[in-house]
């Protein structure tokens, strides 16, 4: 079969003068292209001109030369528009690398015209009908051959509304594309409004569904900020008469509690009072207004919230008349309201993490040991781990145990170390007050405590009430105003920012300004930042008067304060706080740049957006200051939290970097992004860094290291077990810096957070941003200056768990499935005294009757291992069953090393049950499977978090699991006493007291 | 017989009766038609596909493009002759094995070495000839034209104009009158580079005139921009010695600068 080897025949027949010779030229010539396009590259001007020959009759066939020869050519530009040029010669389905290159080049070039267009207004770029055409062709296309996702994603890239809807409208799976949608928008979109407007139309879609999936429209609706519509949604489904949509209102406002909003929370609560038919308006106002004040009055008595509002509603109902259908409505609209206060989920929370708390006291206890007395950074250092450990458990064992020990914190310690009591307590809201009482300033008395410990126990109620600040506000407002010590200044302000975070209440903001505007250094600092935490994500005008003061005054912290608060300000505003950007990172003030910094991270965070990070990267490696450039490669952690496999790529020749600051700053950017996630790549960039030689660098690095593997165990990832017998190293090698020293207490703080049953998440189920969890990083990372701030960390911890509630709002008993070896994702094993681990080290020498013994000592462990089978199978929870063989496997480990592990898989189940409330890890979530036949049935087939549970067996009682433990007021009189012989500083020491939960 | 190709061979018998009757006309007019009939057929290059009458066809198209370059030497004219022959080449490239090998070959080939030394594309000549087979040397009528080339590169420009009673098939004889054309050329180029300005007589003789009549003609045809004056011809120097380059000192200065500006910066 011959070959034809040159093209430059044919090329010669399109000088012929004959039409026909020079068609059938072109036509051979298009069959040929991709082999001879170097050679038809020379004549290309001799088609072109065929091509613009008005009386040729094939013009299009010849442009569709022209464009292949130009693609071969990689002139994909000229390509594209020859392409155009050839019209319906172009074929969009065709299957080849030319037609794909050309199809995604088009529309490429549609999607940006059609943008540049959207920016520019009605007479942006006018673009191309053809191209229009081709595109559109391409749609229909996808459409017609059932490819949706394709078709969906081209419509959003495209903006092309109409399409999109289309393609919605048209596929099999309506709900499925929907949702697709709605990832799409929030991963790929990066134009806010554009966003809305997708929002807005999947909204408009889901409506005119038969049956609306009120969860996902409700998440719509929270991104675009109609908390009208959501409360009217909430409202039909609890009139109707079914149960089930009453769930489902429930399990709405959990989802929506989650994403931690609190602003847009407060005012579906507010449109839900106001909603009940109109007859009855002012009454309801009422209502509203007096469970307000219910809320106030139950921090004051420490009474049970929902019961004060419950007798509220229940006292008025005979008032208005109402029928009983209205009654059993106020009634779940109290339930609702409970919820969207956020109070129902927070207590539920700290019941399960006080009910499965496995925090490990011994590791405290040798990190307690192991540390100097003297050296009061590490002292602080391990309070606040111990705070950490227990974040949210109430258990403050490890610091009545050591009172002595604890006493010694003085000044700034010990105001960390009363702050350490807020997160232990976090989301006590009811007992908060009082647990704190002792530490609080007096109002009257004058001569109380030390400023210190007071300042400490106003932020500690910030961070009891962080987010949920309702009923707290009041008492901070009054202690602010109450007091002239900057120290107390400092803790008030910290406090209010944290409990009316996002609230951005005026009179608040004028308080705390005034604060401001007295020029003390150190409440200066908090100011700014509390004012920061008030106005989050407001993108209000404060932020320029907020500049404005940072420019006139002379303190420097006032100034990192303020420029701290003002990125805060800018919160997910995204190209809405470009303008203020520009403004902070042009400054000449370095701490401004470093806000600048901050401002990007906090707008464009989560988005993972180009732009913002090329700007990071760019004064990452430019900006003179080194504060601002590790600033800057800490940013980038925030900006790509939503896309953590990217950080480590992005970040791994910072890490590599000559200058600590940025080795620091990458370090942590991963920790930020990576955190809760395990990630391989993650850990083994941070491992190097753990031994560095810069001593903030080891600190940084221990720090992200931790965030890193929370709640990994070393089942899942080897280095787990390695990096904590590193830290352990750290603490007790006496020749270690007291950076890294600090560094490695606070990371086994980090790794054993909330008794082993938190994690640290920035995106909410929904891949929502959690406004509190992000803003309390981005302050904690300011711990580079001022340690007072670790404790924000504890705002990002949110709990690993399953919980089902039933109708009323219980936990009832529930069981359901993991499908995944228990030991992947149990609790990591305790540890054991350390003398017992130290003998197992010494090396022995073997003699013949050693020997022999080993042997027997291995059948014996063989034995045991085998007869440890049957019973680990027959227990329910893994968890505890789990250690039975794991001893014996230590044991015959010692022996030898590899058969017993082989034994140990080989005997280990490949699924567990687990039982309602349960620990449920993120990486653990796609094992979990509901049973078929169970009494209840969740209403959304969610993994883990809140989820409501239809019970199919109404008439049989139920079986309560988690009861309202740590509320009533039994418990309130010894937990005064108990809590204020927590850190028995300043008043007399008492003995320490059984401290029990009536569970 | 396939009716078809009854009718190209019937019009191309007429073609090759014209031909002889060196009447031009008429043998445009049918070589026209008979590439419209050829561009009917599957079998010829570029697609090669297998049928019956294959070798047939093959063999027609290639003696009518044959005939269509010898067409266009005697109608002398440059352009048809290239693409009849660029249409031609493949039948020699790519037929091998499928057909016998053209007794008329090696004079075309030749031919167009020869053209490409005329219109002076020296690298296309090369190109050409690295493309022939090593034995394809030895024919007289490539022969002739690398020792043309030879000469002519050279500069032994009267071997080359006496080549012309050497030559080894009849059709030759026109493209030797056109080197001779392009000798002059390369010639003129030559003295203008050499010379300031050389008397008519002079001139005359280096670029083999017989009158002073023809030179002027030539001037004025081809170098517009030459002087005659005084009994000289002037050669204007268009290209006055330009000032050597500017070194874009600035330019560089700036360019060091930020790169010392980066590599400080550099990570």
């Amino acid at each position: 079969m011959a070959v034809v080897s040159s093209a430059s025949g044919l090329l010669a027949m399109l000088n012929e003068e004959h039409p026909v010779l020079k068609l059938h030229a072109l036509q051979k010539l298009n069959s040929l292209v991709n082999l001879f396009w170097p050679e038809i590259s020379t004549s290309v001007p001799t088609i072109e001109s065929l091509y613009e020959d008005e009386g040729f009759d094939q013009r299009q066939l010849a442009a569709l030369v022209v464009s292949k020869v130009f693609y071969y050519l990689g002139e994909l530009n000229d390509s594209l528009s020859y392409a155009l040029g050839a019209g319906a010669m172009f074929d969009v389905s065709e299957d080849s690398d030319y037609a794909h290159t050309l199809l995604a080049k088009a529309i490429d070039e549609y999607a940006s015209l059609k943008s540049k267009s959207d920016k520019m207004g009605e007479e942006g770029a006018k673009i191309d009908p053809r191209l229009e055409a081709i595109v559109e062709r391409m749609l229909d296309k996808c459409i017609l051959d059932g490819k949706y996702q394709q078709a969906m994603g081209m419509a959003v890239e495209c903006r092309r509304l109409d399409k999109l809807e289309e393609a919605i409208t048209r596929s099999d799976n309506v709900h499925g594309a929907v949702s697709y949608c709605i990832n799409l928008s929030h991963a790929y979109v990066y134009h806010r409004e554009y966003r809305c407007e997708i929002l807005r139309l999947l909204v408009k879609i889901y409506q005119g569904l038969p049956s609306p999936d009120y969860v996902n429209i409700c998440q719509c609706l929270m991104f675009l900020n109609e908390p009208e519509t959501v409360a009217r949604i909430v409202e039909r489904l609890l009139r109707s008469d079914s149960k089930d949509d009453a769930l489902l209102a429930f399990q709405i406002a959990f989802d929506l509690v989650e994403n931690e909003h609190q602003a847009f929370l407060l005012d579906v609560r507010n449109h839900l009072y106001l909603k009940p038919q109109e007859a009855s308006l002012p009454d309801n106002g009422s209502v509203g207004m007096k469970s307000e004040n219910g809320n106030a009055d139950e921090a004051d008595n420490a009474a049970s919230g929902a019961q004060d509002v419950l007798m509220a509603e229940s006292s008025h109902a005979p008032n208005g008349n109402l029928d009983p259908t209205e009654v059993a409505y106020n009634g779940e609209l109290t339930k609702i309201k409970g919820i969207f206060s956020g109070e129902t989920s927070i207590q539920l929370t700290l019941q399960f993490l006080y009910s499965h708390n496995r925090s490990d006291l011994l590791i405290l206890k040798s990190i307690k040991q192991s540390v100097e007395m003297r050296n009061s950074v590490c002292h602080s250092a391990t309070i606040c781990a111990n705070a950490l450990m227990h974040a949210g458990t109430t258990v403050d064992t490890f610091l009545r145990e050591n009172l002595d020990w604890l006493s010694r914190a003085t000044n700034w310690a010990k105001f960390s170390a009363t702050a350490g009591l807020g997160v232990i307590h976090r989301g006590h809201l009811k007992q908060g007050r009082a647990l704190m009482a002792p530490y609080l300033p007096q109002t009257g008395a004058a001569g109380g405590g030390s400023p210190y410990s007071e300042g400490g126990a106003l932020y500690a109620l910030g961070l009891i009430h962080a987010n949920h600040g309702e009923g707290i506000k009041q008492f901070l407002r009054d202690s602010l105003q109450n007091t002239g010590s900057e120290v107390i200044q400092h803790g008030a302000c910290l406090g209010l920012g944290l409990a009316a975070l996002g609230t951005a209440d005026e009179e608040i903001y004028e308080e705390v300004k005034n604060i401001l505007f007295n020029d003390g250094a150190v409440a200066g600092e908090a100011a700014g930042i509390s004012m920061g935490l008030l106005m989050v994500g407001t993108a209000s005008d404060k932020a320029s008067e907020m500049l404005a003061y940072a420019h006139e005054t002379q303190h420097e912290k006032i100034i990192r304060g303020l420029s701290l608060g003002i990125a805060l300000t800018v919160y997910g505003r995204e190209e809405e706080a470009d303008t203020l950007i520009e403004q902070l990172t042009r400054d000449q003030d370095p701490i401004l740049r470093y806000g600048g910094m901050y401002a990007l991270a906090m707008a464009y965070r989560g988005t993972a957006n180009n732009k913002a990070i090329h700007q990071l990267l760019h004064f990452a490696v430019s900006d003179v200051s080194d504060d601002v450039r590790r600033t800057a490669v800490l940013a980038l952690g925030f900006v790509l939290y939503s896309e953590p496999e990217q950080t480590p790529r992005i970040v791994s020749l910072l890490s590599e970097s000559y200058n600590p600051h940025v080795r620091y700053g990458a370090a942590l950017a991963i920790g930020i992004s990576c955190a809760g996630t395990g990630l391989s790549e993650a850990i083994s960039l941070l491992e190097p860094l753990t031994s560095d030689v810069v001593d903030f660098v080891r600190q940084g690095a221990l720090i992200a290291m931790a965030m890193v593997m929370i709640q990994t165990n070393e089942s899942c990832d080897h280095r787990v077990g390695t990096f904590r017998r590193q830290l352990e190293k750290i603490i007790q090698d006496k020749h270690e810096d007291t950076m890294s020293k600090m560094g490695a207490i606070l990371a086994s703080g980090i790794l054993d957070a909330g008794g082993r049953n938190v994690t640290i998440s920035l995106l909410s189920k929904t891949r929502y941003n959690k406004i509190t969890a992000v803003v309390g990083l981005a302050v904690f990372s300011q711990f580079w200056y001022w340690y007072p701030l670790l404790y924000f960390i504890s705002l990002s911890f949110s709990p690993t768990a399953f919980i089902g509630l039933n109708h009323d709002l219980k936990v009832p008993r529930f069981e359901f499935v993991s499908n995944a070896k228990p030991s992947l994702f149990e609790y990591p094993r305790p540890t054991t005294p350390p003398s017992s681990t130290s003998t197992v080290k010494l090396p022995a020498a073997v003699l013949s009757t050693s020997a022999k013994a080993k042997a027997r000592a291995k059948k014996e462990a063989e034995q045991k291992a085998s007869a440890d089978k049957p019973s680990s199978d027959s227990v329910s929870a893994s968890s505890s069953s789990g250690k039975g063989p794991k001893a014996t496997e230590k044991d015959s480990e010692s022996v030898q090393g590899g058969n017993a592990i082989e034994k140990k898989i080989e005997s280990e189940q490949s699924f567990e049950l687990l039982t309602n409330p349960a620990r449920v890890l993120p990486a653990q979530e796609k094992h979990i499977r509901f049973l078929e036949g169970s009494r209840y049935v969740p209403v959304k087939l969610a993994p883990s978090g809140f989820v409501l549970l239809r019970d199919l067996q109404p008439a049989e009682a139920e079986v309560i699991v988690l009861t309202d433990a740590p509320s009533n007021a039994t418990s309130a009189n010894s937990q005064q006493n108990s809590a204020s012989s927590a850190m028995a500083v300043d008043e007399e020491p008492q003995p320490p007291q059984p401290f029990e939960f009536s569970a | 017989m396939d009716p078809q190709l009854v009718e190209v061979t019937q019009i191309f018998a007429r073609l090759k009766a014209a031909l002889l009757r060196n009447d031009f006309g008429t043998c445009n007019n049918l070589l026209s038609q008979l590439k419209v009939l050829l561009t009917k057929y599957p079998s010829l290059p570029p697609t090669f596909q297998q049928t019956p009458t294959a070798v047939e066809e093959l063999q027609i198209a290639r003696d009518i493009y044959e005939h269509a370059v010898l067409l266009s030497v005697k109608t002398e004219d440059q352009d048809a002759f290239e693409r009849d022959f660029f249409q031609l080449k493949p039948f020699y490239t790519d037929t091998c094995g499928l057909i016998p090998p053209s007794p008329q070959e090696c004079p075309i080939l030749g031919l167009n070495l020869l053209r490409l030394l005329v219109q002076n594309r020296i690298a296309e000549f090369h190109t050409e000839l690295e493309l022939l087979p090593p034995n394809a040397l030895e024919n007289p009528c490539i022969k002739h034209a690398v020792e043309l080339e030879q000469s002519f590169m050279e500069g032994a420009y009267n071997r080359v104009l006496s080549a012309r009673k050497t030559v080894p098939h009849e059709t030759y004889v026109h493209f030797m009158d056109l080197l001779a054309k392009t000798v002059r050329d390369e010639i003129a180029g030559c003295s203008e580079k050499a010379y300031d300005s050389l008397s008519v007589a002079d001139a005359k003789k280096i670029l083999m005139f017989s009158s002073d009549q023809e030179l002027s003609t030539y001037i004025e045809e081809d170098h517009p921009e030459w002087e005659i004056k005084n009994g000289f011809v002037f050669f204007q120097k268009a290209k006055e010695s330009q000032p050597c380059k500017e070194i874009p000192s600035l330019q560089l200065i700036n360019q060091t600068l930020s790169y010392a500006r980066e590599l400080e910066r550099i990570v």
